[in-house]
């Protein structure tokens, strides 16, 4: 075990914890930050897609001692009350089904915006790949990155 | 965005089992209230038999019958109750009740529109609670796209009925005609077209008026449907996109550990002997427990409890699943169908063939369990809500008044959560450890435990006249075979296997005739099935040109005989065989709509979920064991490879007939049509990879 002095939307948390803890199972279970999910445990889904100093990042495989230091953000953090563009066009688009992944869809979409405010349907491809949707909303996550990109207009 | 119903349920006075508290590891001092209201309103426990899997819902009235229990832990004070599916507080709000699962497929939202459209109940006054396992509401299973086909008319004469009373006592109270008043918007409208006495100002009156038979009120005209056939989002969505606790996979409870269990990899295999000191060493461990299902590692945290069962060291009896194939089970199923070819003269047969086939719901299973004190309650995600609570039952070895199982939003079911084996493993944990438990399964666990849709054969032929078309309707011969492997319920279950034999074989009797695929089924079908087929032709462009190297194929079918569906794929096949699908084009017919949105979500989510199918993914078994165990190797369509979708509805007054399997039989038989136009080659399996057209 190990002291990790962590940085979670904002606030600072010091924590005792096994350096290589998975970032995502420090959030749920030591910060109670359940908003982002489990699903595969190999960085292969993006369920547990958080953002580390800006960058999408895959929560399940990043040791927690690798954002030791840094800045991260969380569903929760990425506003304080659902009103960040691309959650609000999430919900005009009526994207959720289950909903369960769409926190990290939403995180990975939220990056990719920050870097790429207007991107062509292969950059959000691109940056989507790996962001699995059983229940198959990507259509919708296409249409409302694009509505995000263009202002929102919700 | 408005003003969402779920701000209601701050308000409440929240007791114990609704006020669930995640601990901060490390004295951070954060504490997070994780409010279960909203999802999980219990009915007092209570006794008799569960009802039969066809029982229907006792009456909507007599809720307060001795033997029908008011579904609410905590009611609202002084709300009314007319029925057993919606309350009306003193402030307006209007509570509804649901009581079929909710795994993405909307049904809270449809629930709720119905009740509030008969209701004429202000949209942002309505909040939804889940029941859990509850007898005043019958067989609660959520399965075959029936929750709001059997449960339409009672909606409505639960809504309708509520009305009625509100405006008797809004008459009562301004002392005019009854059959003068209106409602709109949560209010009641006096004759005069001007004064208006808002639901929550009358409940204290109608709370002491005769109900009326459900039967006795007169439901809408659709014409007049306001709520009805509007799109809504789902009621969750808000939470949804902040990440709020939702699912079972974020509750939590004073005092819980986490718990992951080592299973043997062949099915029915057992523990012979474990040494668990290597996995009792590991920092956080607490227990490690012998369960019906396998070894269960008890720890403080959930990288813990997944460290410690990576540490045991387990010998397992593999049983006599130990040299299962799914080949061998594959070859099987070829010699006990008919030989293709074996129709005779004059006819035409064929053999199709489907795999093994995993759920992969994104929360994998999971379940929460707190068993103390002769009495458990459970949270789990199942689409079975009496099945899961006779496990819990069974597990914790106390009676049904003991036992409480709360039903949390799911993160998606496809069938999956039928099996309730997920509950009874954690309720034997708690059970074993003296504390509430949350048990979670890996993606591992997920892929190689399944309750699989069942490996395949389907034979099916055709007398054809002399112009080459078929007598009848060819019908599906289907050898379905489950030898060791676990099966069950996958979204469209048979009729999955049912279309993509039937409607790949109109193709190639269409091809061996020179008749086009469309024509051929229009001559076979009448009604509601040759209407999506035409309204799908035209919208696709059928009979259009493609660009070199891609090809077009139609399917149709009516899932459950309930709903009419019918898809036209374009897609484009590389020189090496790379399959890729651009676009899907479908005309749906499921009688009247509650939620258009719905709907159309629920056919591009069905299309998604039959490509993944047609296109990707498969389970095999060697040796026993289920070789894939991840997305790298069960892998999921993705959003780069998703093609453009179209959904077109039928504009129907029929009754309403379910969406959320509908839309996956027609994909694949499509798919392999259109692969056909485009290659010339027949694919009789799934999924159609590279290899196979190469």
């Amino acid at each position: 075990m190990a002291l990790i002095t962590l940085s979670v939307n904002s606030q600072e948390y010091s924590l005792d914890v096994e350096p290589e803890t998975p970032l995502l199972w420090v959030l749920r279970d030591h910060l109670g930050l359940t908003g982002t999910r489990y699903s595969c445990g190999a960085g292969l889904c993006g369920a547990c897609t958080v953002h580390v100093d800006g960058e999408a990042v895959r929560s399940c495989t990043w040791p927690v001692s690798e954002a030791a230091g840094r800045q991260v953000v969380t569903i929760e953090g990425l506003s304080p009350d659902g009103s960040h563009p691309v959650q609000q066009v999430w919900l005009a688009e009526n994207v959720c089904q289950c909903g369960y992944c769409q926190p990290g869809q939403i995180m990975a979409a939220a990056a990719l915006l920050a870097r790429t405010p207007d991107p062509a349907d292969d950059e959000i491809d691109a940056a989507m790949a790996n962001n699995l949707c059983r229940c198959g909303t990507y259509p919708r996550i296409r249409r409302a990155i694009h509505r995000a990109a263009k202002g929102g207009g919700v | 965005m408005s003003a969402q119903p779920n701000a209601g349920l701050t308000r409440r006075d929240l007791s114990r089992r609704d006020f669930l508290k995640v601990s901060v590891a490390g004295g951070v001092g954060l504490t997070v209230a994780v409010s279960l209201a909203g999802c999980d309103t219990q009915p007092a426990p209570t006794a008799g038999p569960l009802p039969s899997s066809t029982a229907v819902p006792t009456p909507l009235a007599s809720p307060t019958a001795a033997d029908t229990p008011s579904p609410t832990a905590t009611p609202e004070p002084a709300a009314w109750e007319p029925n057993i599916y919606l309350t009306v507080d003193p402030a307006g709000m209007v509570t509804i009740r649901a009581f079929r699962s909710e795994m993405g497929q909307g049904i809270r939202t449809a629930i709720a529109m119905i009740v509030a459209e008969e209701l004429d109940a202000a949209w942002e006054q309505v909040r939804i609670v889940q029941v859990g396992a509850a007898p005043a509401y019958g067989d609660q299973v959520t399965g075959g796209s029936v929750s709001v086909s059997s449960h339409y008319e009672r909606l409505r004469q639960a809504g309708a009925m509520a009305r009625d009373v509100l405006v008797s006592a809004a008459a009562h109270t301004w002392d005019v005609d009854k059959a003068a008043c209106r409602t709109e918007g949560g209010e009641v409208i006096h004759p005069d077209g001007e004064q208006r006495l808002a639901y929550g100002a009358l409940v204290d009156v109608a709370a002491g008026l005769p109900l009326p038979s459900p039967g006795d009120v007169q439901v809408k005209d659709p014409a007049d449907f306001r709520v009805i056939g509007t799109p809504r989002g789902l009621y969750d969505a808000p939470d949804m996109v902040t990440g709020r606790p939702l699912y079972t996979s974020d509750l939590s409870l004073p005092g819980m550990v986490h718990a992951v269990v080592a299973r043997c990899p062949v099915f029915e295999g057992q523990a012979a002997g474990v040494d668990d000191a290597a996995a009792r060493a590991v920092p956080g461990v607490r227990d490690v427990v012998p369960i019906s299902s396998g070894i269960a590692v008890v720890a403080d945290s959930t990288w813990a409890a997944l460290r410690g069962r990576a540490a045991l060291d387990i010998t397992w009896n593999e049983g006599r699943n130990a040299d299962l194939s799914s080949e061998a089970t594959r070859l099987l199923l070829a010699d006990l169908a008919p030989q293709p070819g074996s129709a005779g003269a004059g006819s035409m047969d064929a053999v199709y063939e489907i795999p093994y086939l995993a759920h992969a719901t994104m929360e994998p299973m999971v379940c929460l369990a707190d068993v103390r004190e002769g009495r458990c309650e459970v949270w789990a995600p199942s689409q079975a809500p009496q099945a899961a609570k006779q496990q819990a039952m069974s597990a914790s070895r106390l009676d049904t008044g003991e036992v409480v199982v709360h039903v949390p939003v799911m993160g998606g079911g496809f069938g999956r959560r039928h099996v309730p084996d997920f509950v009874a493993e954690a309720v034997e944990v708690s059970r074993a450890v003296g504390a509430p438990v949350r048990l979670i399964w890996t993606r591992e666990d997920d892929l190689q435990h399944d309750r699989y849709h069942p490996i395949s054969c389907t034979y099916i032929k055709a007398t054809l006249d002399a112009s080459g078309l078929p007598s009848a309707m060819p019908r599906p011969q289907p050898f379905p075979m489950a030898v060791g492997v676990p099966t069950g319920y996958w979204r469209s279950v048979e009729q999955f296997d049912q279309a993509f034999a039937r409607e790949s074989f109109l193709d190639e009797i269409a091809a061996a005739g020179g008749l086009d695929p469309v024509e051929l089924r229009l001559s076979l079908l009448t009604g509601r099935g040759r209407a999506v087929v035409e309204l799908a032709a035209q919208k696709a462009g059928w009979g259009t040109a493609l660009p070199e190297g891609w090809g077009r194929g139609i399917a149709y079918w009516p899932t459950f005989g309930a709903t009419h569906v019918a898809q036209v794929v374009d897609l484009s096949v590389a020189g090496d065989g790379t399959l890729r699908a651009r676009r899907v084009v479908c005309a749906v017919d499921c009688g009247t709509v509650i939620n258009p949105d719905t709907v159309v979500a629920q056919m591009e989510g069905g299309i998604v979920f039959g490509l993944t199918a047609a296109l990707k993914a498969r389970i095999t078994v060697d040796n026993g064991r289920v070789q894939q165990s991840n997305f790298h190797d069960y892998p999921l369509l993705t959003m780069a490879e998703t093609p453009q979708i179209e959904v077109y509805l039928v504009d129907s007054t029929e009754r309403p007939s379910g969406v959320g399997e509908m839309g996956v039989p027609p994909v694949a038989p499509a798919v392999a049509n259109a692969v056909f136009a485009a290659t010339g080659k027949r694919v009789r399996h799934i999924p159609i990879l590279a290899a196979d057209l190469a």
